[in-house]
């Protein structure tokens, strides 16, 4: 009886290890550009700006791990996070070193995970074999040029601003606190202040129509890139009070945000809460 | 010394157990709790976990007296894992590339302020690159041992935990060996069944930025020549919601042990939501001792919408534990995928040791 069951068993393992091997056949890539996504069938030549590195380098190969709510400490290289994420962002596992430094390639921990010379970790694409020299060489020529971000090309539409961090209706660690912010384009600097962006917390009911809202101020917004497409936002002194805040930014009026042609940028706001800050 | 010398008695009569891998456990008919501090499995091993593999697996031991369990006393214990290896990339259209590469060097530590009921586990990865936590927790077993509670930063329990965190069933589910995550679990281990509950903050060990938080569950009936369980994990991350869930098992047919696993991911952090497809056939074919043949197929279709953007992944693999303390590997994997992407059609040939205690 054992007998039966054993050599039973075994066929059914080598049945189910045939219908595997059969039908686990590759797909043949019809219809698909490099990354595996329908497409007309374009190729693009790695070239240093951060579309063509997405495309080639971020895209196919890191965001097999570095994407979505799985990603490895949080850290996102899809298309619409990975500019935030790397130009001017403190490393979580070396967090005196910023992961992309415009102008400093060799001063960037980017490019020390993708050389396997990085104080923490092993070498990136983990499990991979390292990224050729040659495609290290266009990412460092990119943070060397200023790591400048892809523009979109102004249109009627006003320019948006997204939030990265918190994402809407998030919350927000104090310890590393600071909203993120990224536009679709570059911004006029002069017009990045206390006046345009607005933060404000709720007094402790989490709505913000009682009239008991508090203005936090003075904040300090910090512009994270070279061509200044990201802001980095928080209270000046950097303390928190646990509460609900809710960050604006003002694209009409006297006092607005504009881009770098003078148009008004799109309103936006954010909300987000503040848990156990001290 | 008698608890030892019964303890070896027990081996013996038990015949073989092993390291660290799932197939060792379908081979012996255990749960991976019998070898591992940690009832899910993977880092250190207890002592019985210490002896077997000096002297079960490996094809000679060479005596030493006493065998080395890690416990330096009752109330503490240490282990570790070194692996290095020497790999052959081929990757089309580019220059063979030949590397030399320290893969991890993991100690364990395991604080037993109360032996058999309450302790502090850490696994520390001092290489490569600098020292790095993997797992820092209290664990507290109740009953008899039969219940637990874990709080701090692990690995998540999901699916089989392959060593390997290259295998596709191990890396697209982003739950592995180089992804902790802080939280707390729960686990029930009966003769026969193993389950666990765990709730973290769902950011891959990153700190929390959103409410959300993530769910793991797996559960696993385990006989002695087969085993069959399930895991879901749900991530409510504001980077988009994802959604795992997965049926895997395991039988031992003669001298071959076999894996298998299916996994099913609805992603909503990709635009469209994605549906992905993971599948995992292993054989383990015990040679002699001390030697095993692994051979692997693996499947993974990254988008369900998507026709022929397919992936597969074969590997060979021969494991050889001449001594205690030692294992030599040496594999060959080949990659398919669509022929745009060069690096989905990669070949790999590595040599590996393995050192253990």
């Amino acid at each position: 009886m054992r007998d039966i069951v054993r050599r039973a068993a075994l066929r059914v393992a080598l049945a189910a290890s045939g219908v595997i091997c059969i039908c686990s056949c590759a797909g043949n890539g019809e219809g698909l550009d490099e990354n595996g996504r329908p497409t007309g069938g374009s190729s693009t030549q790695l070239t240093p700006t951060l579309a063509s590195i997405q495309d080639n380098v971020f895209t196919p190969i890191c965001t097999q791990c570095h994407a979505g709510a799985a990603a490895p400490l949080g850290f996102r290289l899809d298309e619409s996070s990975a500019y935030a994420m790397l130009v001017n962002a403190p490393s979580v596992e070396a967090p005196s070193l910023v992961r992309v430094q415009p102008g400093n390639p060799d001063s960037s921990y980017l490019i020390q995970k993708l050389e396997g010379t990085a104080a923490v970790g092993g070498q990136m694409p983990l499990g991979q074999p390292p990224l050729p020299p040659a495609t290290i060489a266009v990412i460092r020529q990119w943070i060397a040029n200023g790591a400048l971000q892809q523009m979109t090309a102004p249109g009627v539409v006003p320019m948006q601003i997204h939030a990265i961090v918190p994402a809407e209706q998030a919350a927000l660690v104090p310890e590393r606190g600071e909203v993120l912010l990224q536009a679709e384009g570059e911004l006029n600097v002069a017009s990045v202040s206390s006046a345009t962006v607005t933060l404000m917390r709720s007094g402790g009911d989490g709505g913000f129509t009682e009239g008991n809202e508090v203005a936090v101020q003075p904040i300090r917004i910090e512009v994270r890139s070279l061509t200044p497409t990201v802001l980095a936002i928080r209270p000046a002194d950097g303390s928190w009070v646990a509460d609900r805040y809710r960050l604006t930014i003002s694209g009409q009026g006297a006092a607005r945000m504009m881009d770098h042609e003078g148009m008004q940028v799109g309103d936006f706001s954010v909300e987000f809460t503040v848990a156990g800050a001290p | 010394m008698i608890v030892r010398l019964a303890l070896l008695a027990a081996l013996v009569l038990v015949s073989s157990l092993a390291r660290a891998e799932p197939y060792l456990a379908v081979q012996q008919g255990l749960k991976c709790g019998a070898c591992h501090v940690n009832p899910t499995g993977g880092g250190m091993r207890n002592t019985f976990g210490e002896i077997w593999g000096q002297t079960q697996l490996p094809a000679k031991r060479i005596d030493t007296g006493d065998p080395w369990t890690g416990e330096i006393s009752r109330f503490l214990a240490i282990g570790g894992n070194f692996r290095a290896s020497a790999t052959a990339t081929d990757v089309p259209h580019e220059d063979r590339t030949n590397s030399f590469d320290t893969d991890e060097m993991r100690v364990y530590l395991d604080f037993r302020a109360i032996p058999d009921r309450l302790s502090v586990y850490v696994d520390q990865q001092l290489a490569p690159g600098g020292s790095e936590n993997r797992e820092a927790y209290g664990r507290l077993w109740f009953d008899n041992q039969r219940f637990y509670v874990k709080a701090g930063q692990m690995f998540l329990p999901y699916g089989l935990r392959l060593q390997d965190d290259t295998a596709f069933i191990r890396q697209v589910p982003g739950i592995n060996f180089t992804t902790p995550d802080h939280g707390v679990e729960a686990g029930l281990e009966l003769a026969n069944w193993s389950a666990q509950l765990a709730v973290s903050n769902g950011t891959g060990g990153g700190a929390e930025v959103d409410p959300g938080k993530q769910y793991s569950l797996r559960v696993e009936h385990i006989q002695s020549v087969w085993r069959l369980g399930a895991s879901f994990n749900f991530n409510d991350a504001a980077a988009g919601k994802r959604q795992m869930q997965n049926v895997f098992a395991g039988v031992r047919t003669g001298p071959i042990a076999w894996l298998g696993e299916v996994d099913y991911i609805l992603d909503d952090s990709f635009e469209p939501r994605r549906k992905q497809a993971i599948g995992l056939l292993e054989a383990n074919w015990l040679i002699m001792k001390g030697n095993n043949l692994k051979l692997t197929a693996e499947y993974f279709d990254p988008d369900r919408e998507v026709a022929e953007d397919q992936q597969t992944r074969y590997s060979l693999v021969w494991e050889y534990t001449p001594l205690q303390f030692v294992q030599l590997r040496v594999g060959y994997r080949n990659y398919d995928g669509i022929p745009q992407n060069d690096l989905q059609n990669r070949r790999v040939v590595f040599a590996q040791i393995n050192g253990y205690f």
